[in-house]
């Protein structure tokens, strides 16, 4: 069997790398993503209080600190059975949303929107955010950074620190926000929704009236019909900060709707001998391999993800944005609602939909008369020994699970982070673009590491929670190998 | 001149930390209000541009990974040399030269000197709060270094 390797991958937040086995018509077998292993979180945590976890584990990656922070927060309500007040969950809530807001925006026009904007096979040179900014224009540039820098300054307000927040407390948040500095955050807010609005037009006028990245958005390359998972609120609509997790099928009926605290009992971890990662699926449905179809667990989690699991968006803009989404690239309703979009590079568009709905939702929280309140504080009451906390960071559903001694000291910890989730369709989604590329050991070499990237790239892969990040300027190589292994030929890019 | 001087790294990654304990070690040894401002950064890209706008002179300590030296080797690096360190790119957003390009090309005020100064790391996969051996027997002199070269 050959195999061909992209080692590393660019613009993916750490190490990444590609292995492609050929057969021996020289078609592509299979594809598989391999990234470095780090070592020793659990025995970094284990012995430590309990309450360290939303500063340490915060730390594990400098881009989303804040869905870290979060989750451990969470779970540390649990563990310390500690449910915080209504003005707490607000609070953390409208932090969580302008994470968001800078997180999101981000994406759009500096990692996937250059693909669209630049196009796919531009060169690699103008296909970044300096190529964006000097087509889209100037004025957008200093946009961007602008939104950056209003919801880092909300981050930083709300959450005591900027880039590794401190204000999380078992039962609470410590950090109320003054009528001054909420006034500030709903200018920021309204601000935030113009530029959302603004970026949804962007993406109307260069992608989805240019024909042919809409049939690229719904060519079969990049189409995977599986399992899709995401938090909901009570009516099963998007939510970033709390609910309960949901998992939809390829034809959008609920397969089932659990409490954070029982992922156990749905997702397991599949092992391969080729590798030290670890493929969650869901438990019940089992695993058939890194398959489409019903039949096998195999579940995405990301914006598109959250989108098909939900019956709607909590805001009235984005619920428009939702609605049009589905009605242009979905295949009508089944049992009134929305049947999946299995588009993956429609993901990108799914993204801004959430980038106006964190928006808005920033704005309700920042409006909330409760918002000021100081009471944001429940005294921990006992340590119930287990603590999981949950959110949708950026990326998928994260999970943290700790256990400790009935001192609060660390016994165990797991975390499902948010690029796990995806381990097994991103495979599946390089697999398949190489298959278009590579047939009888003949390789399409023009935009051919681009093609594949842009099939990663769309699930945002943050592997430096899931690993860490080993990046320089990553020169991409791929190596073609043979039945043996041998490497036939090399083809790279520095 | 306003110079910052930044420790880039992830603080719980063994020899990845070197930056940020470098950095920390110098701000003891120089005055505060002397026009050198010393600061942590866990990313790189357009998070590490923004924090350099604004200043004339960046410095930036980071773990490198070449392989070729003995851990605790210094290197002065330039912004072209980014495949030996481990931070300056942010993946989310790009490599810190491009930032730097976007950030003049929006106008912001970016420094006109950036030296990007790394520390050869040994161990940067495992989850620790302590350097390795070498890398920690070379603090003393890069900090005598970098306090002389921020002029005290």
């Amino acid at each position: 069997m050959s195999r061909i390797s992209i080692d590393p991958i660019t613009r993916l937040e750490g190490h990444g790398k590609i292995d492609i086995f050929l057969n021996e018509e020289g078609d592509v077998a299979n594809a598989y993503f391999q990234v470095p292993e780090l070592r020793g979180f659990e025995q970094f945590c284990v012995g430590r209080q309990a309450e360290e976890m939303p500063v340490i584990t915060n730390r594990i990656c400098g881009v989303c600190p804040e869905a870290h922070h979060m989750a451990a927060t969470k779970a540390l309500d649990a563990l310390f059975a500690a449910e915080p007040p209504p003005a707490a969950r607000k609070l953390r809530e409208l932090f969580y949303s302008a994470f968001y807001v800078t997180d999101h925006t981000t994406h759009f026009y500096a990692l996937g929107g250059p693909d669209f904007i630049m196009g796919p096979d531009a060169p690699p040179a103008e296909r970044n955010i300096l190529g964006v900014i000097r087509k889209v224009g100037l004025d957008i540039g200093r946009q961007v950074i602008e939104c950056r820098a209003r919801n880092h300054q909300v981050i930083k307000t709300v959450g005591g620190r900027s880039i590794h927040p401190v204000a999380g407390l078992p039962g609470g948040w410590s950090r109320p926000i003054t009528a001054a500095e909420r006034d500030e955050i709903v200018g920021i807010a309204r601000k935030n929704i113009d530029f959302a609005l603004f970026t949804l037009q962007i993406f109307e006028d260069l992608v989805l009236k240019n024909r042919a990245y809409v049939d690229l958005i719904t060519s079969d390359i990049y189409t995977h019909k599986t399992y899709y998972m995401g938090l909901v609120d009570g009516q099963n609509r998007v939510n970033f900060y709390d609910g309960k997790v949901r998992v939809v099928g390829p034809d959008g009926a609920e397969l089932v709707k659990y409490p954070a605290k029982e992922y156990a009992s749905h997702i397991a971890e599949r092992v391969e001998p080729w590798t030290y990662l670890k493929y969650p699926y869901l438990k019940n449905v089992g695993w058939q391999g890194f398959v489409d179809g019903p039949e096998s667990g195999v579940y995405a989690a990301s914006p598109l993800s959250r989108l098909n699991v939900s019956d709607s968006m909590a805001t009235p803009r984005a619920q428009e944005q939702y609605e049009r989404f589905y009605e242009t690239l979905g295949s009508g309703k089944a049992n009134g609602r929305y049947k999946p979009v299995h588009y993956r590079l429609a993901t990108h568009w799914a993204r801004l939909v959430e980038l106006l709905y964190a928006a808005e939702r920033m704005l309700e929280l920042a409006m909330d008369p409760e918002i000021t309140s100081p009471d944001l504080r429940t005294k921990p009451g006992t340590i119930a020994g287990c603590g999981i906390g949950c959110v949708e960071a950026p990326r998928g559903t994260l999970t943290h699970h700790y256990e400790t001694d009935g001192r609060g000291v660390l016994t165990r910890v797991n975390m499902i982070v948010g690029t796990t989730n995806n381990y097994a369709p991103m495979t599946m989604s390089i697999k398949k673009a190489a298959q278009q590329i590579i047939t009888r050991g003949k390789v399409v070499e023009e935009g051919m590491l681009n093609r594949i990237e842009m099939a990663f790239r769309l699930y945002d892969p943050c592997l430096s929670c899931a690993t860490h990040a080993v990046v320089g300027r990553m020169p991409l190589c791929v190596n073609i190998r043979d039945l043996s292994g041998a490497i036939i030929r090399t083809v790279s890019r520095n | 001149m306003r110079t910052i001087l930044v420790g880039l790294g992830n603080p719980i990654l063994s020899d990845d930390s070197v930056g940020i304990k470098i950095v920390g070690l110098v701000k003891q040894r120089i005055p505060e209000h002397a026009g050198v401002d010393a600061v942590e950064a866990y990313a790189g890209g357009l998070r590490l541009m923004e924090a350099i706008a604004g200043y004339d002179r960046a410095i930036i300590v980071d773990a490198m990974k070449t392989g070729i030296h003995p851990p605790g080797t210094m290197q002065m690096l330039s912004l072209d040399s980014f495949t030996k360190t481990r931070n300056t790119l942010c993946t989310h957003d790009g490599d810190l030269a491009t930032a730097l390009s976007l950030g003049r090309d929006l106008g912001l005020a970016i420094p006109g000197l950036v030296e990007i100064i790394g520390i050869e790391a040994d161990d940067v996969e495992s989850f620790s709060e302590e350097l390795t051996n070498g890398v920690s027997r070379a603090l003393p002199l890069v900090v005598s270094y970098l306090v002389r070269r921020c002029g005290f």
